[in-house]
């Protein structure tokens, strides 16, 4: 399977709407290259679990808040994601899930990393996490940063 | 003997969306209660002047959890408008569908969500707190890690039938988009009793065949005293705890239980109904008869809450959605409007849906614990289940066999027309209330069941039906308010859904 640029958040909200920006600039002709997959995940949470299973590595897109100043391309593995995680919610998202993959699905779990900006990134700020994600999804993290 | 008055704002995690109660104590217990819901949702105006079948991908998002429930109400909506009967195949995906998202709800709500309460250090003189922790600690509970990777299975049914996922439109007015081939249809029955096997092993400890010869609390007792199996299922894990927390006293309300209905029954279906639905429709007030359902009787209140003043409430095909968040500060207290049901404040959900049914079981709890207590209720969210899927398991067998009879009937582009769309989610009755003119969305109301449960105080000053339940609870310290959050948790609210955007899921992370 291909590796998969997942692109979460919610398109309704200004304020959390960076991953489907980000998936439709990806989308967007003459779209993402062949040997990756994008997909929107959307509200979907821990019902993004199946999505992961079988892939060599899943690139998350998101806002994220508190590792960077806005503007800034964040990227951070699976790990300390994970390690984010407290309790269940419905809105329990990325952390919570990462925490639940290996319990909860079959092995070999995919390589997991999150590529985030914080704030309301403007296109151009679109355009170079877009860019990113396709370079990590293909190289993981040593590709070049942006 | 004094009695000191305290008011405070109680912290409630674990609930989904933005929630605030302020509450007055008295001899530590709740005597008075006002909720909140903090957020402006916004999506009535945000479909205003769309195509009607936009409704069908926007209103999905409105909760990460609920898609298909919203879906199911759109589609309804617009099938009304359309004036098309879908083809009983068309039927039974709708409501297969939605009777997985139900069940995995109910099953990662009770057992990720008010189970791990049990956990709580409040709790640790108890004998079955050490075993609490084992089972349904967060992130690392095995009933917790067992319950999600189990309904990760059984939602593999809606990819297959939407033939997406995530984000499945495939519910358009006519019926479905797809017919599927039969082959989803058997790998979908296979995954439903693999689930149903492990629910009757693990969650109940009985066949389901035997939970549904209850019918009085006495026999829930025996059955309790019955089988080890069942004393250790999460069934018999939540009366034990919450008997001995006294749960079964706590969290009763206005009594009043209502439900729209839903999963109607396709034509020619062996499955057998109430009024053409699995889930019948109806309203019952305390221990009354059920009262026929009647859309009509419906209206939303906005007396305290964050929104343009009208006289009395208004029916949601005429109803104003118009956000005014300054003034009447300390009257109004909430951005989730007040909906009653004839003037009644009613309580929604699994447990009034038993209600409505007349389940012999639920009624005789409700007599024994003077109201719909906060442990009978969610024993009706964890038993759900067992009503569900003999009828989900036929409607799959009967697609098998007559897989090749239609699943859409065309229709004329929506022009013109007033829809309502019902159905009963997860959480309880959900409704849609669509006006189209010229081929576009004119008017839009959506009555979430949280909005049921969650309201504020009508224009006569009744309380909402969980700011009932929650008089009299004990809250000794305003820091540690777990059995409030029990209560609370006992309705399984939504906010993101009550509140008119967001928050559905909300995955900014924040170190």
């Amino acid at each position: 399977m291909k590796p998969l640029i997942l692109c979460v958040g919610n398109r309704y909200l200004a304020e959390d709407d960076t991953g489907p920006r980000v998936y439709d600039r990806l989308c967007a002709p003459p779209g993402p290259p062949p040997e990756v997959a994008v997909l929107d995940g959307g509200l979907a949470g821990l019902a993004l679990l199946p999505l992961l299973e079988g892939r060599p590595r899943v690139v998350f897109v998101d806002r994220v808040e508190g590792f960077a100043p806005p503007g800034e391309v964040v990227t951070l593995r699976g790990e300390a994601v994970a390690a984010l995680a407290n309790g269940y919610g419905h809105n329990a998202g990325i952390p919570y899930l990462l925490a639940m993959l290996p319990k909860v699905s079959p092995p070999p779990w995919p390589e997991a990393l999150l590529v985030g900006m914080a704030g309301e990134p403007d296109p151009s700020a679109i355009e170079r996490l877009a860019r990113y994600s396709i370079e990590v999804a293909r190289h993981g993290l040593d590709s070049t940063r942006p | 003997m004094t009695t000191q008055r305290i008011e405070c704002h109680i912290p409630l995690n674990r609930v989904e969306g933005d929630l605030e109660l302020r509450v007055a104590v008295e001899n530590g217990r709740i005597v008075e209660c006002w909720s909140s819901g903090t957020m402006f949702r916004g999506f009535e105006r945000m479909l205003l002047g769309r195509a009607p079948l936009d409704s069908l991908v926007i209103t999905r998002s409105i909760c990460g959890i609920c898609t298909i429930t919203h879906l199911t109400a759109a589609v309804h909506a617009l099938d009304r408008i359309a004036g098309v009967a879908p083809p009983a195949n068309a039927v039974r995906m709708r409501n297969i569908a939605l009777m997985v998202e139900t069940i995995q709800s109910d099953l990662r709500q009770s057992l990720l969500m008010f189970l791990v309460d049990l956990c709580s250090p409040a709790f640790a003189g108890h004998p079955w707190h050490t075993e609490a922790g084992v089972r349904y600690q967060p992130l690392r509970g095995t009933r917790c890690i067992e319950a999600i990777r189990e309904t990760k299975r059984v939602l593999e049914i809606i990819a297959l039938l939407g033939g997406q996922w995530p984000h499945t439109s495939f519910m358009v007015p006519g019926g479905v988009v797809y017919a599927p081939p039969v082959i989803d249809f058997q790998k979908s029955l296979m995954l439903l009793k693999q689930f149903r096997q492990w629910y009757e092993r693990t969650v109940l400890g009985c066949p389901l065949a035997r939970w549904r010869e209850l019918t009085s609390a006495g026999d829930l007792d025996a059955w309790l005293a019955e089988r080890e199996s069942q004393r250790e299922g999460d069934v018999g894990f939540l009366l034990t705890a919450g008997r001995a927390l006294g749960l079964d006293r706590l969290g009763i309300g206005h009594g009043h239980a209502l439900s729209y209905g839903a999963l109607e029954i396709p034509t020619g279906s062996e499955v057998v109904g109430t009024g053409g639905c699995l889930v019948p429709a109806g309203l019952v007030r305390g221990q009354g008869d059920v009262e026929p359902f009647d859309q009509r009787q419906i209206a939303e209140h906005v007396a305290c809450s964050w929104y343009a003043d009208y006289p009395d409430g208004l029916h949601p095909m005429v109803g104003i959605t118009e956000p005014v968040a300054s003034g009447a500060e300390g009257k109004k207290y909430s951005w989730v409007k007040a909906p009653r049901y004839a003037g009644l404040a009613a309580e929604t959900g699994p447990v009034a849906e038993r209600m409505v049914a007349q389940d012999p079981l639920y009624l005789d709890l409700a007599r024994r614990d003077q109201g719909i207590s906060a442990l009978t209720r969610q024993l009706a969210r964890l038993t759900r289940p067992v009503t569900l899927f003999a009828s989900a398991e036929q409607w799959l067998t009967e697609l098998i066999a007559s897989h090749q009879d239609p699943f859409y009937l065309p229709v004329e582009p929506l022009r013109q027309g007033e829809g309502v769309g019902l159905t009963q989610a997860a959480r309880g009755a959900l409704g849609h209330w669509v006006r189209v003119e010229n081929g576009q969305i004119v008017h839009y109301q959506i009555i979430t069941p949280t909005a049921w449960n969650g309201s504020p105080r009508d224009g006569q000053g009744v309380r909402g039906a969980w700011e009932e339940a929650l008089i009299g609870t004990p809250l000794p310290d305003p820091d540690d308010p777990v059995l409030a959050g029990m209560v609370v948790r006992s309705f399984d609210p939504c906010l993101v859904c009550s509140v008119h955007v967001v928050g559905g899921g909300r995955r900014v992370l924040t170190v």
